[in-house]
């Protein structure tokens, strides 16, 4: 049953994404949900699961995208298990450490994403602009998604 | 905790393996079989998003525009306020500019000089008593000075001028229990006091009993009068009492000319009356 959840959960979160990108950006600017759906997934999921949700959310947004098929996929199957790492030092259910970690690891995934981007696409996909600001709205959603993830988790046991 | 760790060490190593399997060959049908696997997590989105997505598409704009109605709602309403005040005012104005100009009409064939003004206070608690007027003695306003109303076309007595400042001046109304005047009923010329009630009834007193004084008989100033020219209309007589036993002489009630209700401009006329012989200087506020 949890299992048929996750599914509803990730398909949810890819359509938040998608509708929120389609209807609420501010001068072309959103929040990415799959990142922070990857980041709170990290949080509160075991280690495999963890790096699972980063994965297949990656592969959402890369199929979102026309350049890289697997960029996506392999940075936030690393920010996963990064943030597995992280979560064994901080308490990542705090709002602080969340913003924190949102706005680094933001920064730190797209770099890496414009150096596979370079490495194996030699396009330069960033935008200087949602450089500087996506990770502040990522820094927003995090804590939101977080708590909508920590509730379903506590109700249904999913993640 | 190793065995979490090994796990996510693995976990790691598959799925970052798996990725970098569809970098390295985007063209292979591995890479082609994983997008069309992955293509279908998009189908809630793409398909059925855009499908039933007009339910929803437009929530953001139409909550946009829901606060952008409510602030035109709030524009409109302020505006039809401020454009009913303004309505108000032109018809007051409109009113104004017809009753000055029947004053106008009138006022020049009025056989003194004199100049307008404007009531600009009332007071309640003294409605029958006094006003204040707009002009003073920067405009030649002078105690004792007579002020007529204008009422159908007809100039009456309102009353005088009491007390002058230099920019607006008091008027003692003829109705303010303090006030009287000489005057002679209409068509006889008997003379007879008029004197205010504080009400907006005149009562005429001191006339011969032998007098024939009827209700609806006019009264005009007398020419044996100090205080106002002879020949204004004061007021109509509008009941007789009989005599009292105790008295020689009839009273009546007299309705006046002006209603101070409605009083709105006023015409006061330069009477030059010596101070001395009113007491001129005693009035006048410096």
């Amino acid at each position: 049953m949890s299992f048929f959840l996750e599914i509803f959960l990730y398909l949810a979160a890819g359509t938040g994404y998608w509708w929120w990108t389609q209807n609420l950006t501010v001068f072309g600017l959103a929040p990415n949900l799959l990142f922070a759906a990857a980041l709170c997934a990290a949080i509160l999921a075991g280690p495999v699961k963890a790096v699972a949700w980063g994965f297949f959310l990656g592969l959402y947004a890369d199929m979102l995208g026309a350049n890289m098929f697997g960029g996506y996929a392999l940075t936030y199957s690393l920010m996963a298990y990064a943030v597995h790492t992280l979560k064994r030092h901080f308490d990542m259910a705090g709002l602080f450490p969340q913003l924190v970690a949102a706005l680094a690891l933001s920064w730190v995934s797209m770099f890496f994403y414009q150096g596979l981007s370079l490495a194996f696409a030699k396009i330069n996909p960033l935008g200087l602009k949602i450089f500087l600001v996506e990770p502040f709205l990522n820094a927003l959603a995090v804590p939101v998604v977080f708590q909508v993830f920590y509730g379903l988790k506590r109700r249904t046991g999913i993640l | 905790m190793s065995r979490e760790k090994d796990a996510a060490n693995y976990a790691l190593v598959f799925f970052a393996a798996l990725s970098v399997l569809l970098l390295l060959f985007p063209a292979s049908k591995f890479a082609h079989t994983a997008r069309i696997a992955v293509s279908y997590s998009l189908y809630p989105s793409m398909h059925y998003g855009a499908k039933y997505g007009h339910f929803i598409r437009n929530v953001p704009a139409n909550f946009v525009s829901l606060l952008e109605t409510d602030q035109e709602n709030r524009a409109l309403k302020n505006k039809v306020r401020d454009l009913e005040v303004k309505l108000r005012n032109a018809s007051a104005l409109t009113a104004e500019n017809e009753r000055l100009a029947s004053a106008l009409r009138l006022s020049r064939s009025l056989p003194w000089a004199g100049s307008w003004a404007r009531i600009v206070n009332k007071t309640p608690a003294d409605w029958y008593g006094s006003f204040f007027i707009d002009k003073g003695s920067d405009d030649g306003i002078a105690v004792n000075d007579t002020v007529l109303g204008m009422q159908d076309d007809r100039a009456g007595l309102a009353g005088r001028v009491l007390e002058v400042y230099p920019k607006f001046s008091k008027v003692l109304l003829l109705t303010n229990s303090a006030a009287s005047a000489v005057c002679a009923i209409s068509p006889g010329g008997l003379e007879a006091l008029v004197e205010g009630k504080g009400t907006w009834l005149l009562k005429m007193n001191y006339v011969p009993e032998e007098a024939s004084v009827e209700a609806g008989s006019e009264l005009l100033t007398s020419p044996g009068g100090l205080l106002f020219p002879a020949g204004i209309s004061v007021g109509k007589v509008t009941k007789v009492y009989p005599r009292e036993s105790f008295m020689n002489f009839i009273t009546a009630d007299v309705a006046p000319a002006v209603d101070v209700n409605t009083l709105k401009e006023v015409f006061v006329v330069r009477r030059n009356i010596p101070g001395d012989l009113t007491g001129r200087g005693q009035g006048e506020k410096k």
